[in-house]
C-alpha cells in the first residue's frame, strides 16, 4: 500500500488539489471535467472504505461541532428534509496560467480578482440539501457513534504526533482499532446498560428530549450525482468536507441594502454557525443496520433466528403483562415495511391497534410498550392525540414562500419510522379545519401510506412507509387500522432489566429479518387460495383488505423465523392467530 | 466609483444582472458592443478589445472560435428604454470599428461579426428585415390569392398597429421566425442578446422610415419557442440563452424603481448636469462641477425628481407538480421582469416564460469587487404567457359545438407522440386494452370499466342553431355493497381525468359544489367563487357516498347534469356558470347491502327523477361465486408474492393512457354513419317493442328517449376510443350492450326479470304497480265480503289472514295491506282507525 501523499483526513482539499493537478498533467482539459469526476473521488473511496478510515471520520452533531475543525473531513448521517435547488460556481479558472479548482469549497483559496472572461474559468453546478438528523432517532443509534468518536480524538492527537511516519499511519490505526475495539465495547456496554436501567423509571419524556437534543442541521453540497439517487426524506450518510463561511455577515449587510428584491436566497436563512456545510465527496444511503453497535456477519442461521425470536417475543409479552397473542401481533407488526406499491395500494404494511386500554393502563402498558420499542427500534416517535393537538398540531409538512423554505411537519418522517398515535387521551369535541385536514392526513397515512405535503397552490402526494401502533379504548376511527385487537393483560408490569447482549441481538435481529426477501411456492400458492376461497365461502363479509392483511401476516410470520418462503405451518399459525383474534373481537 | 458608498440607490446590488457585468458569465455579451437598450439591463461596457485578443470564446457554445475576426459593432449612444428619441439609429449602430489587436488576419471586407462567433451581424440584420417585412402565415400563402400576397405581411401589420397605439413592443411568434428562417432562429435562441438588439435596431429603422416622428422605443418580444426546457435541466451550458419554461408563480416582489438617468445639480453654482445614464449598474457621480466657470469639487448632488427610473420585478416561478419527480421538491427559479411585464402575473398563476438564462456572482460584500465563487442564475423575462387564461380563450372560441377540447394544456402532443398514439389506435383489441388498463388491481367488473371508460373518452356535445343544446358528458352511478372497490374506482378515474374534482358527498353542501357568492371583506364586492362542479368544468367530477348527500345538496345537481350550466341568483349576482361536467357517483345501498328484493330507488334512497339523469347505473354486487373469489385470491396472493410489475401484461401505461384519451378529445369528433342511426334506431325501437308482450295488458317501458342520448354518446365515445371519425354499426351494438347490462343490473324488475325503465323514472315497477292494484282489489272484496255497510269494525290482522287464505302461494306483508287500505280510505271506501277497520 502506497501512503497517501496528503493526509485525506485532516486534509481532504489538498488531496482533491492534488487529484486535479495529477489529472490536468495528465493532459486532460478543464473542460472535459464538466459534471464529473477526475479521480478525486476514487481517491476518497479507496481511502474511507479499501483502507477502512470510514469508521474514525468524526460524525458531525451538536456536540461534535464544537471541536471539529473546518476543512477537515467530517460524518453526517441525517435525512433529506429539504431541497434547495442548485448552485452554478466557478468550477475551475485559471488563475495566471495555472488552473485551479473551488470544486468542495465554498470561496476559492487563491484570490480570483480579475477571473471572469470565460475561456479563463468553467462553471459547474452542484446540489443543495438541507439534512436533519432523522426525526425521532433512538438514543441508542447513537451512543456506538459517541464511542467511536471518542477512540478517533484520541487517535487524532496520536497522530499528529507521528505526522512524519505518515507512510505506516493507516496501518497503524487498523491495528490500533483491532485492539481497542473490545475495550471500546466493553465501555460501550457499560454506558448503554446504565441508560437503559435509568430509562426503565423515567422515560416518560424522552420521546421528546430524544427529537430536541440532537438537531443539528447541516447543508450538504452533493456534487455531479444524479437526481435520482437522493430523494426526501431518504436517510443518507454524507461524508465530505466541513466548511464555515466567515463572509456570511458581510454577505447579509449586502443584502439588506437592496433588501426589496428577494434575490437573497434561502441560505441567508441559515446562517453557517447554525447550519454547517459539509461539501459532500461521498453519500451513501443507510439502512437500519447501519445504526447497530455490531454491524457484525452473523449470518442469519434459522436456528439462532428462532432463538432471537423466542426471547423477543418472551420480552414482548412480558412487557405486554403476560397477553401472548398481543405480543405475536406487535413482532409481526414491528417486523412490517411496504415491500411494495400496485397503484394506491401499499403492499407490506401492517398497522396495529391495541384497543381496551384506558388512560390508566395506557399510562403503564403504553409506555411501557414504547420504550421497548424505543429500545429497538432506530427512529420511533410517540404522538398524544389529543383534541387539542389535533388542532393545532402541524402534522404535513408545509412550503413557506417567504423563505423558500419546506417547513417540516410531524408527518415528515424517514422510511422505517415507527410512529406510536396514543389515542385514549382524546375526548369529545370539536375539530376546526386544522384538525379536520390532520385527521384526514393520518387516516390517509394509514391507507396509503402517503402524506401530502402543503405547497398552498397545490399538494403533493409523498410516499411513506411508517409503522403505525395505535393506542385506544375502543377501535380507533379517525385511524383505522389493519389490525384490530383488544389488549388483554394478564399480570402486572413486569419489570425486567434487559441484558443488553439481548437488546443488541433484537436489533440486529428486526433490522435483518425486514428486509429480508419472499416468496412463495407455487403449492403453497394454491393451498392458500384454496384457504382463502373458503374463507369467503363462509363469510362474505371478508373483503380483499382481510386477505390482504392475512396475507402479510402471513409474509411476516415466516420471515420472522428467517424463512424466506412460506411453509403450512406458519400459515396455519397465521390462521390460528386471526382466528384468535377475531375470537378476541367478539 | 468612490462615489459608489454615497448613492447606494445608484449601486443596483445583487438584484440587477449588472452589477459587476465583468464577473458575469455572458461572453459574447458583454464584451461585444451590441448592445440592448431594453430591460435597462445591459449596458455598454466600456473594457477594451485588446483583453480579448485572442478569444476563447468558450468551447461550449462555439467549436472553433479561437481564430474568428472579432470586431465588435458598436453602438455610439445607448438607447435609453426608448423613452428617449432615437435619432435615425441606422446611421450610428453598427459602424464596424476595427479593433486591430483582435484579428491579426482582419481584411477591411470582413463584415462585422458578433463577438466570439462568426455571425456577422449584417446577415443577421437583413434576415431579420427580411423576416420582418416579408413573412406571412402559411394559410394565408396557400390560399395563394394575389391580393393576399401583396397585402403586408404579419409583422408590417403589426408595427403599422403598434404605431397607431403607441405601443411599446411587438410580439413574434418564435415558429413564424423559425418557419421562415430556421438559421435565424437558431441564431437567436443561442446569442439573444446579440440578436435582440439587432432585432430591435431593424425594428426601430422601419418604424422611423413608416413614421420618422415616433418618438417611443419598440421592442420586440418573442414566445412560443420550438422546444420549452424543464426548470430543473436547466445548466450551466443554458447561460445566456433563449430559454421557455413553465411554472407556477409564487412570489412577486414590490415594484422597485430601477434609475435610467441621474441628473446632478452643483450645491455651489445651481448648475444642472446633463443626464447622466447607468453604467454597469452604477452612476457615476462628477466629482467636480462641470461648469467651467465653477469646477467645485464634490459639490454635486443628486436631483431625485428629475431622475428617471423605470420598473422592475423579481418574480419567482416554481414547477408545476406534473415535473417534479417521485420524491423530489419543486425547484425554483427568479425571473426579472421590466417595465411593462411588471405585474404580469400573480401568485399562484400558471405561466409560460420565455427569457433569457443569466447567472450573476456573488459579490462577497458591498465595497469589495472580489467575488465568491458562486452565481446567482434567473430569467432575464422576454415574455410571459398565462397558460390558464389560454385554455380559457380556446375554449371560448371553440364553443361547444366544435365537441369539447377538454385537454390539459400541460399535455404537448409533439410527432412522436402523435404516431404512437395513432399506432396504439390501430391495435385491434384496443378497446379491451384500454379496459384492462384501467385500475388493474380491480380484477372483474369489466363492463363497468368499459363504462366508465366511455366516460372518460365522452360523447360530442351537440348545439342546434335553435339553441338547444345536448350534452356530450357521459354520468355514470355506481351501486353496491360496501368493499366493492368502488371507491378506488372513484380515485382512479379521478387521478386520470383531465381536471377531476374529487369530493365525499357527506362533506360537500350545495354550495360547495356549485357556487357561492362572497362579500370582498376589503372592496366590498361580491365575488362568485366556484364550488366542485364549476371547477371541474370538461372534466369528471367523482362524488363518493352520493347518497349521504344532503337532499338540499343533490337537488344542485339536476340542473348541471342535464343542463351543464349552475345558475346562481343571489346577493346582486345572476349568473349562469358553466358546468360542463361529468358526474361519476358511487353509492352504498341504504341497508348496508344491496336488497335484491326491492328496487334500485329503494335500495338507494335517491330520487328518481335525479336518477334518470344517470347515463349508466351500475350495480356492483358482491355475488357469492366460487369463481371470483378464487380470482380475487389469485390476485391479492399474487400482490403479496410476486413482483407486480411482471404481473401485468398487454397494457398500457397510466401516462400514456392519459395522453391517448386527451388526444382523442381533442382531435376526434365522430359522427353517426348512416348505417349506425339506422342500427341506433332499430335498436331503440326493439328496445321500445319488448315492454308490450304478446296479450299482456300492461305496458313496461323499457327504454326512453333519455336512453336514445345515452346511447348515441356512448358510441360516440366508443368510435372516440378507436380514434375513428365515424361512429360504426359495432359502436352502437356495443353501446346498446353497455346500456342493457347497466339497465340489466339496476333497472331489472326482480318479479318478472324484464328490463322496466318505470323503476328508474318512478321508483315503481309496472309488475309492482299490478300488484298493488291487484291487492287493493281483493281487500274491496273481502270488505264487501265480510263487512256491513256502518257495521262492526274488524281488524287489520283478520283481514290479513282472509288475504292470506284466498291466495295462498303469495306473500302479503301487512305493510302491503296497510297500503292498499290506504288507497282504499282515500277513495271514501273504508275508515281506518288504528288497526281497526271500518266500512263506510
Amino acid at each position: 500500500m502506497v501512503g497517501p501523499q496528503y493526509d485525506c483526513q485532516a486534509n481532504p482539499l489538498g488531496a482533491v488539489r492534488l487529484t486535479f493537478e495529477k489529472a490536468l498533467a495528465s493532459g486532460l482539459d478543464p473542460a472535459s471535467f464538466d459534471g464529473k469526476d477526475w479521480g478525486a473521488l476514487d481517491l476518497f473511496r479507496q481511502f474511507l472504505f479499501d483502507q477502512g478510515a470510514l469508521s474514525h471520520v468524526p460524525i458531525l452533531n451538536a456536540t461534535t461541532i464544537r471541536w471539529v475543525q473546518p476543512n477537515t473531513l467530517v460524518r453526517f448521517r441525517g435525512m433529506i428534509q429539504d431541497m434547495l435547488g442548485n448552485e452554478l460556481y466557478v468550477g475551475a479558472y485559471k488563475d495566471g496560467s495555472v488552473w485551479r479548482t473551488n470544486k468542495f469549497m465554498d470561496a476559492s483559496q487563491h484570490p480570483m480578482g480579475m477571473v471572469g472572461s470565460p475561456p479563463d474559468m468553467r462553471i459547474w453546478e452542484r446540489r443543495l440539501l438541507y439534512c436533519v438528523p432523522v426525526p425521532g432517532q433512538s438514543s441508542w443509534t447513537e451512543s456506538s457513534s459517541e464511542v467511536v468518536m471518542n477512540s478517533t480524538s484520541q487517535q487524532r492527537e496520536k497522530r499528529r504526533r507521528m505526522d512524519d511516519d505518515a507512510s505506516n499511519h493507516t496501518d497503524m490505526v487498523l491495528d490500533e482499532e483491532c485492539e481497542s475495539s473490545p475495550s471500546a465495547k466493553k465501555m460501550r456496554e457499560n454506558g448503554s446498560r446504565s441508560k437503559d436501567s435509568k430509562r426503565e423509571g423515567t422515560s416518560n419524556m424522552s420521546t421528546l428530549t430524544d427529537v430536541e437534543r440532537n438537531s443539528l442541521p447541516c447543508l450538504i453540497k452533493i456534487y455531479d450525482s444524479p437526481e435520482s439517487e437522493l430523494k426526501l426524506n431518504d436517510v443518507f450518510e454524507f461524508v465530505g468536507v466541513l466548511t464555515l463561511e466567515s463572509d456570511v455577515i458581510a454577505d447579509k449587510d449586502d443584502l439588506d441594502e437592496s433588501s426589496n428584491g428577494f434575490f437573497e436566497d434561502e441560505l441567508v436563512h441559515l446562517p453557517s454557525f447554525k447550519v454547517p456545510r459539509i461539501h459532500c465527496l461521498i453519500h451513501r444511503k443507510l439502512d437500519v443496520r447501519d445504526f447497530l453497535h455490531n454491524p457484525s456477519t452473523i449470518e442469519p442461521k434459522p436456528d439462532l433466528v428462532k432463538e432471537i425470536r423466542e426471547s423477543l417475543l418472551r420480552h414482548l409479552t412480558a412487557v405486554l403483562g403476560n397477553d401472548g397473542i398481543a405480543a405475536h401481533f406487535v413482532l409481526l407488526h414491528l417486523l412490517s415495511r411496504v415491500h411494495a406499491r400496485v397503484d394506491n395500494v401499499a403492499v407490506g404494511k401492517l398497522s396495529l391497534n391495541l384497543t381496551s386500554l384506558s388512560k390508566e393502563s395506557v399510562s403503564v402498558f403504553g409506555n411501557q410498550l414504547r420504550c421497548a420499542v424505543e429500545n429497538l427500534l432506530p427512529f420511533t416517535y410517540c404522538m398524544p392525540l389529543t383534541l387539542e393537538y389535533l388542532n393545532t398540531a402541524s402534522l404535513a409538512p408545509k412550503k413557506d414562500y417567504q423563505t423558500n423554505r419546506l417547513i417540516p411537519g410531524v408527518l415528515q418522517l424517514a422510511e422505517g419510522s415507527h410512529l406510536i398515535i396514543d389515542e385514549t387521551q382524546l375526548e369529545t369535541g370539536t375539530l376546526n379545519s386544522t384538525g379536520v385536514e390532520n385527521a384526514r392526513l393520518l387516516k390517509n397515512l394509514m391507507e396509503f401510506q402517503k402524506v401530502e405535503y402543503n405547497f398552498e397552490y397545490y399538494k403533493m402526494e409523498m410516499t411513506a412507509d411508517i409503522q403505525l401502533l395505535v393506542f385506544s379504548e375502543g377501535k380507533s376511527n379517525i385511524v383505522p387500522a389493519d389490525l384490530v385487537i383488544p389488549f388483554q393483560p394478564s399480570s402486572a408490569v413486569s419489570f425486567e432489566v434487559v441484558p443488553t447482549e439481548a437488546l443488541e441481538a433484537w436489533r440486529w435481529y428486526l433490522a435483518t429479518v425486514r428486509s429480508l426477501p419472499h416468496s412463495i411456492e407455487s403449492e403453497m400458492q394454491k393451498m392458500v387460495e384454496n384457504d382463502l376461497v373458503a374463507a369467503r365461502q363462509a363469510d362474505r363479509s371478508l373483503g380483499s383488505q382481510d386477505f390482504s392483511r392475512l396475507l402479510t401476516m402471513a409474509r411476516l410470520m415466516s420471515a420472522s423465523f428467517g424463512e424466506t418462503s412460506l411453509s403450512l405451518e406458519h400459515w396455519q399459525m397465521v390462521k390460528e392467530l386471526e382466528r384468535l383474534r377475531r375470537e378476541r373481537l367478539k | 466609483m468612490a462615489s459608489d458608498s454615497d448613492f447606494p440607490n445608484f449601486n443596483n446590488g445583487p438584484s440587477s444582472p449588472d452589477d459587476s457585468i465583468d464577473n458575469t458569465f455572458s461572453s459574447p455579451a458583454d464584451n461585444s458592443r451590441v448592445r440592448r437598450g431594453r430591460g435597462g439591463g445591459r449596458r455598454r461596457r466600456s473594457s477594451t478589445p485588446a483583453a480579448y485578443a485572442t478569444p476563447l470564446a468558450s468551447q461550449s457554445r462555439f467549436a472553433t472560435p479561437s481564430d474568428t475576426p472579432t470586431t465588435t459593432p458598436s453602438r455610439s449612444h445607448r438607447r435609453s428604454n426608448g423613452r428617449r428619441p432615437t435619432t435615425s439609429p441606422s446611421s450610428t449602430d453598427d459602424i464596424p470599428v476595427s479593433s486591430s489587436e483582435a484579428g491579426d488576419d482582419m481584411d477591411e471586407a470582413t463584415p462585422t461579426f458578433v463577438w466570439g462567433t462568426n455571425i456577422s451581424v449584417q446577415d443577421v440584420k437583413s434576415a431579420i428585415q427580411m423576416f420582418l417585412k416579408h413573412f406571412r402565415e402559411k394559410e394565408v400563402l396557400l390560399s395563394g390569392s394575389e391580393t393576399e400576397i401583396y397585402k403586408e405581411g404579419k409583422y408590417m401589420r403589426a408595427i403599422n398597429r403598434v404605431l397607431e397605439v403607441e405601443g411599446e413592443c411587438i410580439d413574434v411568434d418564435a415558429h413564424d421566425v423559425f418557419d421562415y428562417d430556421s438559421d435565424l432562429y437558431s441564431k437567436m435562441v443561442r446569442y439573444p442578446l446579440e440578436v435582440l438588439a439587432i432585432f430591435d435596431i431593424v425594428l426601430m429603422d422601419i418604424v422611423s422610415l413608416i413614421n420618422p416622428l415616433f418618438e417611443k422605443h419598440v421592442q420586440v418580444r418573442i414566445y412560443n419557442l420550438k422546444s420549452s426546457t424543464s426548470m430543473r435541466n436547466l445548466n450551466p451550458s443554458d447561460i445566456e440563452k433563449m430559454v421557455s419554461l413553465k411554472g407556477m408563480i409564487i412570489r412577486c416582489s414590490s415594484i422597485i424603481p430601477e434609475i435610467r438617468e441621474a441628473i446632478f445639480s452643483c450645491l455651489v453654482c445651481g448648475y444642472y448636469s446633463d443626464p447622466i445614464v447607468v453604467d454597469r449598474g452604477r452612476i457615476n457621480e462628477p466629482t467636480t462641477c462641470l461648469k467651467q466657470e465653477c469646477l467645485a469639487k464634490n459639490s454635486m448632488t443628486l436631483v431625485h425628481n428629475r431622475c428617471r427610473f423605470a420598473d422592475k420585478q423579481i418574480v419567482r416561478l416554481q414547477e408545476t407538480p406534473d415535473q417534479i419527480p417521485d420524491g423530489g421538491t419543486p425547484n425554483t427559479v427568479n425571473l426579472l421582469m421590466h417595465d411593462k411585464l411588471v405585474d404580469a402575473g400573480k401568485p399562484g398563476d400558471r405561466v409560460e416564460v420565455t427569457g433569457i438564462y443569466r447567472a450573476m456572482s456573488v459579490r462577497v460584500g458591498p465595497a469589495q469587487r472580489t467575488v465568491k465563487s458562486l452565481f446567482k442564475t434567473y430569467i432575464d423575462c422576454l415574455h410571459i404567457k398565462k397558460t390558464d387564461k389560454s385554455r380559457m380563450l380556446v375554449d371560448d372560441a371553440m364553443g361547444v359545438d366544435s365537441g369539447p377540447p377538454r385537454i390539459d394544456e400541460e399535455i404537448q402532443f409533439d410527432e412522436a407522440k402523435i404516431e404512437q398514439l395513432k399506432e396504439l389506435s390501430k391495435q385491434p383489441d384496443i378497446y379491451e386494452t384500454l379496459t384492462r388498463s384501467l385500475a388493474p388491481n380491480i380484477w372483474e367488473l369489466d363492463d363497468v370499466k368499459k363504462g366508465l371508460l366511455c366516460q372518460l373518452f365522452g360523447g360530442n356535445a351537440l348545439k342546434l342553431p335553435s339553441g338547444a343544446s345536448f350534452r356530450g358528458d357521459i354520468n355514470i352511478l355506481l351501486v353496491g355493497d360496501p368493499g366493492t372497490s368502488k371507491s378506488q374506482l372513484l380515485q382512479y378515474i379521478h387521478k386520470l381525468s383531465p381536471r377531476g374534482i374529487y369530493t365525499s358527498g357527506r362533506g360537500s353542501s350545495a354550495v360547495g359544489l356549485t357556487a357561492y357568492v362572497s362579500k370582498d371583506p376589503e372592496t366590498g364586492e361580491t365575488v362568485l367563487e366556484s364550488g366542485a362542479l364549476v371547477l371541474s368544468d370538461r372534466g369528471i367530477c367523482c362524488i363518493d357516498e352520493f347518497d349521504k348527500m344532503s337532499e338540499n345538496a343533490r337537488s344542485m345537481l339536476h340542473e348541471v347534469m342535464e343542463q351543464q350550466t349552475v345558475s346562481i341568483a343571489k346577493a346582486g349576482i345572476i349568473a349562469s356558470l358553466n358546468a360542463r361536467t361529468s358526474v361519476l357517483a358511487c353509492a352504498n345501498p341504504s341497508g348496508s347491502r344491496y336488497n335484491p328484493r326491492l328496487s334500485v330507488i329503494d335500495n338507494i334512497h335517491l330520487p328518481p327523477t335525479l336518477l334518470s339523469r344517470f347515463d349508466l347505473i351500475y350495480l356492483i354486487l358482491d355475488k357469492a361465486d366460487e369463481q371470483t373469489d378464487r380470482r380475487l385470491a389469485k390476485h391479492i396472493v399474487a400482490l403479496h408474492f410476486e413482483n407486480p410489475e411482471s404481473a401485468e401484461q398487454g397494457m398500457v401505461d397510466l401516462a400514456i393512457l392519459t395522453a391517448y384519451m386527451s388526444y382523442a378529445r381533442k382531435h376526434i369528433h365522430p359522427q353517426l354513419s348512416d348505417e349506425a342511426a339506422e342500427e341506433l334506431t332499430r335498436g331503440y325501437v326493439e328496445m321500445r317493442r319488448r315492454g308490450n308482450f304478446p296479450g299482456s295488458s300492461k305496458k313496461v317501458i323499457t327504454a326512453t328517449p333519455r336512453q336514445i342520448e345515452s346511447l348515441i354518446r356512448l358510441s360516440e365515445a366508443l368510435a372516440r376510443i378507436r380514434f375513428s371519425e365515424w361512429v360504426e354499426k359495432h359502436d352502437v351494438i356495443e353501446a346498446f350492450r353497455l346500456l342493457e347490462v347497466a339497465m340489466q343490473q339496476s333497472a331489472t324488475d326482480h318479479s318478472t326479470g324484464t328490463i322496466d325503465m318505470d323503476l328508474i323514472t318512478t321508483g315503481v315497477s309496472a309488475s309492482e304497480r299490478m300488484r298493488r292494484d291487484n291487492l287493493v282489489s281483493a281487500t274491496r272484496n273481502i270488505i264487501m265480503e265480510k263487512m256491513q255497510l256502518g257495521g262492526s269494525s274488524m281488524r287489520t290482522l283478520e283481514l290479513l289472514e282472509e288475504l292470506k287464505k284466498l291466495s295462498p302461494g303469495s306473500e302479503l306483508h301487512l305493510h302491503d295491506l296497510r297500503n292498499a287500505l290506504a288507497t282504499l280510505a282515500s277513495e271514501g271506501f273504508v275508515v281506518v282507525h288504528g288497526d281497526t277497520v271500518k266500512r263506510l
